[in-house]
């Protein structure tokens, strides 16, 4: 422990502390531009300085990279610190005028305004130089640094080019101070948006905000310390020391009676609709995207904004994106109508904007629905009837300056309309997910022509698959909303847990069965096997069939090349002498 | 061992083969004295030999003939034929050739006997003139590497820092810290089974200053004994020598020396069959200033930005590539062999109280004697300007003396009498530096030479930290608004305000002691800061923009018959007058360049 005195207290602290650690430890605040608790000190800013009494003697230090030492007096407001101090932040209000960081650095210091010189009256950057330091440190990517001396430094990328050695992480933007950073995507739109799929993600996260248990984890492809081995700021600052990235992916088998299927769906990529211009255009963003912009913990607290950060004057919403296209998806999706409608509601709730929404036709289908929809058609949302035919910001007249220029035929009153708006929310529908046809597979089950997995029968069996015991809920099985997912999970639970309650499991009574002493073990039938009910018994070099997975399909009966596979009641001889009965008559 | 060497000859010809005299065409005084010596079939007698920086650059290209000590100076091709017949055939020296005093009507001829000389004592330089710097035989010959050999066979490494710690040698670079205490940091600072290192920091960036580069041409081989023996004191394998790459003849002559050092068994493995294995590596600079700086100079030897970082820890705990690294100045190095060699107790014999041994300053400005010259610490500035350096020319009087470089500050003439040390240089606000000396007159305008030495630290300020970075640059705004006549009364206080928080706050050397022109200035030429501010006036007449140009119309036409020549030279057609006329200076279109002052043969252009 090491005795020293900050502003006249006396305080104990550990060895190798800061001066700074030490300070904040006991509430006594110093001001810094440049240090950040994660990052190595660097001791730029040179605002954290302080005087320091040492056997009598008498030096400024900075605070943030300065060890205390034993019986040292630290005066943080000394005239001579203050002195030093005043004229830094003073400095640096003449140098980046529009940091804010800075502006109310100065302000506490009663700084109104500066004596120096201003150069450039936008600039927001300090040079503290954690942005660098956060992409060698943290990141270990180097992609960025110092360019020029003197003060012609700015930071930059290698020669100010696109920088191949960017992970595109955003860490810099994250550390820096200023907002002097921000964070463009391949495409040139300004990222507003942090969820998966939606730009740049927190690479630790809850998969869902409703998500049960509430844990959160790390997505390999975002995380730094996959990407470049470095980083790791997570397990820094997790103080139940919870995080561990060298932990692995774990298989772990259980055996179940049944399983019910909810593997959900995936939504429609509106960039392969390019006439609608997602992607290039910054105010074209998707359902989701507009969903989270809307919520009150998205990145603008619940405040609809343009990419601009300015509030929309007029808003189009456009149903059936990818949905009821021969070109892309033939099925309705369901779900869009509806929350297109909410959308509506929310603009006129939350924004003066004039919301304009095209459909085709509108679907409310369900209790309440067509009442929302004439509750919108009072709230003053116009309703335009046709396809969207294309989104552009070529203007023609004057009132289209500046804006997203709808194109779209009205059909009810047949003509050709171009509505400009500040911006577009593409109503995207419901498609399967990516890796439907494998689990199809590993679960024998069949999917639709669309992919959707196949139910047994679409009124008799709407929950249960061809393979007993495999139930399906949601939207794996088709495009639906939350009430019909919910009942149809319901639906499927109970069924599982009727053929859990009862014990017992029905056999096929006609199944077939193998002749040990014809077969050859050549497993023709094994491979054939669509129920996987086949298997090879290495010990006696003859293929057996499991009689609760076999469902009497007879393909293994016909391709078997020595007859030892044989349909029970429909044995070869069997069939024989029914022929021959048939004759004899 | 090459063939010259085996033969005696009458007469060595020491031709300078210095940066300077080099661009003074020594070369071609080399070949054409060769020349006529074959001519005159003396080849077998009279050898020429290149020999490192002589000093006394003002005077290039130089010869000394040997033995003799015959000094030649400001040598011409044409030169030559005379030379070698009367001197080296007839052995009658040209006197016209010699060096004469200013103020004296007959010359010196030997080297010794010229005051420029005769006041120097040389240790680092102790070759000076004296070896070819490219033949390592030439440096064993004058008792090189003796020193190597003592300290790897008969000292141990503890033996050798305590004799470097008594003669009280300390850093040459700047900062003065004392070598031998350095070393033992080093040696006993742990190194987790990792290297140590010993860099050689030669990049010497101060306006004005060629000490390290000197001793690098002239001596290369005392550098590279110094950090052997180092490497041996600290336990380190490996050592670099940071030079500028501008120094083109200085890196030529290093890389030379160190083959030739290697090809000797003096680097390499198992020196000397003593088992201990050392090599060094030149690193080049790029000719950032800041590279000077210790920890600068090691992440640009890392391959990184050459900024600094923050101090502690020091190098001599975590240096190049977090290894202890031991740094010390060209100069520093070039001292340690004759202090094993000449034995601590000798050496410090010469200096004052604090700081030993001698120190070389390059002795610029506005002085009769430019050059580098070698002097004992505790000489008083008096001796090196009126002795050494021949006082100030066109009998001007003297002013003030910058040392230290940019860092350093100007030290006013009634200071004249301060005898030079690390403390008496600090104590007047000024520092030692790497050995800078710029010597000022009467026509010096302070605030000019302010500015002058913070537009160069503003250029040279990396930007890491506020102070400098900004701090330099307001500094810049300010004097240059005062030397414009727009200085506001508040300048000053701001000024010394800005000069104290820089001092105190900047991260490194360079920017903690960036605002000494500044603030020495302030100390000891305040009033000339205040005419320039309160009646916008230069007392100098350096500041143009303060100056008013008329012309004295009497002068004009009784002695220069209106000859026309400042109209005519005139850009922005400020004059009125033609030919036998007299000249008048139209005060509304004068833009104050000084051309007609500058033209005029009659002094009839007056600046007030």
């Amino acid at each position: 422990m090491v005795n020293l005195t900050i502003d006249g207290k006396k305080i104990k602290v550990d060895e190798g502390t800061t001066i700074l650690q030490a300070a904040e430890k006991n509430d006594i605040k110093i001001p810094s531009l440049c240090f950040h608790p994660l990052l190595e000190p660097y001791a730029a800013c040179r605002v954290c300085v302080v005087e320091v009494i040492k056997k009598g003697e008498s030096e400024i230090v900075t605070s943030c990279n300065t060890k205390v030492t034993e019986g040292i007096e630290v005066k943080t407001d000394s005239e001579r610190a203050m002195k030093a101090r005043e004229l830094n932040v003073e400095m640096l209000l003449a140098q980046a005028p529009d940091a804010e960081a800075v502006q109310e650095l100065a302000k506490d210091l009663g700084i109104k305004e500066t004596r120096f010189e201003v150069k450039d009256p936008d600039e927001k950057c300090i040079l503290c130089g954690l942005c660098v330091r956060a992409c060698e440190e943290v990141v270990g990517a180097d992609a960025i640094s110092f360019n020029e001396r003197g003060a012609e430094r700015t930071v930059s990328t290698p020669f100010g080019q696109e920088s191949e050695a960017c992970i595109g992480c955003t860490a810099c933007s994250f550390f820096c101070p200023t907002g002097a950073i921000t964070v463009e995507d391949l495409l040139g739109r300004e990222v507003i948006h942090d969820e998966l799929h939606l730009g740049p993600s927190s690479a630790v996260r809850v998969p869902i905000r409703q998500a049960v248990p509430m844990v959160p984890f790390i997505d390999e492809e975002a995380c730094i310390h996959f990407k470049t081995g470095e980083c790791k700021l997570c397990e820094q600052v997790c103080e139940k020391e919870a995080v561990d990235h060298d932990m692995e992916d774990e298989e772990v088998k259980v055996e179940v009676g049944s399983v019910v299927l909810a593997s959900g769906f995936k939504p429609f990529d509106a960039k392969r609709i390019q006439a609608y211009g997602y992607g290039r255009f910054n105010n074209v963003i998707t359902a989701l995207e507009f969903e989270k912009l809307v919520n009150a913990s998205g990145p603008t607290g619940g405040k609809i904004r343009l990419a601009n950060g300015k509030e929309p004057e007029s808003v189009g919403i456009v149903h059936c994106v990818g949905s009821r296209d021969e070109n892309y998806n033939e099925y309705c999706s369901r779900v869009c109508c509806m929350y297109s409608l909410k959308f509506a509601h929310l603009l006129n709730e939350k924004t003066n904007a004039q919301v304009y929404d095209f459909y085709i036709d509108m679907r409310c289908f369900g209790k309440g629905y067509e009442e929302f929809y004439h509750r919108l058609l009072e709230e003053g949302t116009k309703f335009i009837r046709g396809r969207v035919s294309e989104i552009t910001d070529v203007a023609v007249t004057e009132k289209e300056e500046g804006k997203l220029v709808i194109r779209v035929e009205d059909t009810l009153i047949g003509a050709m309309r171009r509505i400009p708006v500040d911006m577009v929310v593409l109503s995207i529908g419901l498609e399967p997910g990516i890796d439907q046809n494998e689990i199809a597979r590993v679960f024998n089950i069949s999917c639709s022509q669309d992919t959707f997995f196949l139910e047994r029968h679409p009124k008799l069996g709407p929950v249960s698959t061809f393979s007993d015991g495999i139930f399906l809920a949601g939207a794996c099985q088709s495009p639906k909303d939350i009430p019909d997912t919910v009942a149809q999970a319901g639906a499927a639970a109970s069924e599982a847990l009727s053929l859990a309650d009862k014990g017992t499991f029905e056999l096929e009574p006609v199944t077939a069965e193998i002749d040990k002493d014809l077969c050859s073990g050549c497993q023709i039938c094994v491979s054939l096997c669509p129920f996987t009910a086949i298997t090879y018994n290495e010990e006696e070099g003859i293929s057996e069939i499991n009689d609760a997975l076999c469902k009497g399909c007879g393909t293994c009966v016909s391709a078997c090349p020595s007859g030892a596979s044989q349909q029970r009641h429909y044995r070869d001889n069997q069939i024989f002498a029914e022929i021959e009965g048939i004759f004899i008559e | 061992m090459e063939k010259a060497n085996e033969k005696a000859y009458r007469l060595h010809l020491m031709v300078c083969a210095g940066t300077a005299c080099v661009s003074n065409n020594s070369f071609g005084i080399k070949d054409a004295l060769e020349k006529e010596i074959n001519k005159q079939g003396l080849e077998d007698e009279v050898l020429v030999v290149t020999t490192g920086c002589n000093g006394f650059c003002e005077r290039g290209p130089l010869l000394v003939v040997q033995p003799g000590n015959v000094f030649y100076q400001q040598l011409e091709e044409k030169d030559i034929p005379h030379l070698v017949e009367e001197h080296f055939l007839k052995g009658r020296p040209v006197k016209k050739l010699m060096y004469k005093p200013p103020k004296e009507k007959s010359p010196i001829p030997i080297l010794s006997d010229i005051n420029f000389f005769k006041k120097q004592v040389l240790i680092a330089l102790r070759n000076r003139g004296l070896i070819d710097p490219e033949k390592i035989d030439e440096y064993i010959a004058r008792d090189g590497y003796s020193a190597l050999a003592k300290a790897l066979t008969e000292m141990e490494p503890k033996q050798i820092i305590n004799e470097v710690k008594d003669s009280g040698l300390r850093g040459r670079g700047g900062g003065g810290f004392p070598t031998g205490l350095k070393w033992e940091f080093v040696s006993k600072s742990s190194t987790n089974g990792q290297e140590r290192y010993i860099v050689c920091n030669g990049d010497e960036g101060d306006p004005g200053a060629f000490m390290d580069r000197s001793i690098l041409e002239a001596d290369p081989h005392a550098v590279i004994e110094g950090m052997i023996i180092g490497a041996k004191a600290i336990g380190a394998s490996k050592g670099f020598v940071y030079v500028r790459n501008e120094y083109p003849l200085a890196v030529s002559r290093l890389i030379k020396a160190l083959e030739q050092a290697r090809g000797y068994g003096l680097l390499g493995k198992d020196i000397l069959g003593s088992g201990f294995d050392f090599d060094i590596k030149i690193v080049r600079g790029a000719g950032a200033f800041v590279c000077g700086e210790e920890t600068a100079l090691m992440a640009s030897i890392e391959g990184r930005l050459g900024e600094p970082r923050p101090r502690p820890p020091y190098p001599a705990e975590k240096g190049l590539w977090d290894n202890p690294t031991c740094i010390n100045n060209v100069e520093t190095w070039a001292n340690v062999p004759v202090i094993i060699n000449r034995s601590a107790d000798w050496y410090s014999n010469i200096g004052t109280k604090t700081s030993k041994g001698t120190k070389v300053f390059s002795l610029v400005g506005k002085i009769n004697n430019t050059g580098l010259v070698e002097v004992p610490m505790g000489i008083t500035l008096r001796e090196i300007i009126e002795d050494i350096g021949g006082g100030i020319p066109d009998g001007k009087k003297f002013k003030a003396v910058q040392t230290g470089g940019p860092s350093g500050g100007c030290i006013p003439a009634k200071n004249i009498d301060l005898p030079i040390d690390y403390e008496s240089l600090t104590e007047v606000g000024s520092m030692m530096g790497s050995g800078g000396m710029v010597v000022m007159d009467e026509d010096t305008c302070m605030v000019d030479v302010a500015k002058y030495f913070i537009s160069f630290t503003q250029n040279e300020s990396c930007g890491k930290c506020t102070p400098c970075r900004e701090g330099t640059k307001a500094m810049y705004e300010i004097l240059d608004r005062i030397t414009k006549g727009e200085g506001k009364e508040e300048d000053i206080d701001l000024l010394e305000d800005l000069a104290k928080s820089i001092k105190d706050s900047a991260l490194c050397g360079l920017g903690n002691t960036a605002p000494n022109p500044v603030l020495t200035t302030l100390k000891y030429f305040k009033d000339e800061y205040e005419i320039h501010i309160k009646e916008k006036k230069c007392p100098a007449h350096v500041c143009r923009e303060l100056n008013t140009y008329t012309i004295d119309e009497k002068t004009c036409l009784d002695v220069g018959h209106g000859c026309d020549l400042c109209r005519k030279n005139c850009s922005a057609n400020a004059i009125s007058g033609e030919t036998k006329t007299a000249h008048q200076v139209i005060q509304e279109k004068c833009i104050k360049c000084g051309v007609c002052y500058d033209v005029c043969r009659f002094d009839a252009v007056k600046v007030k």
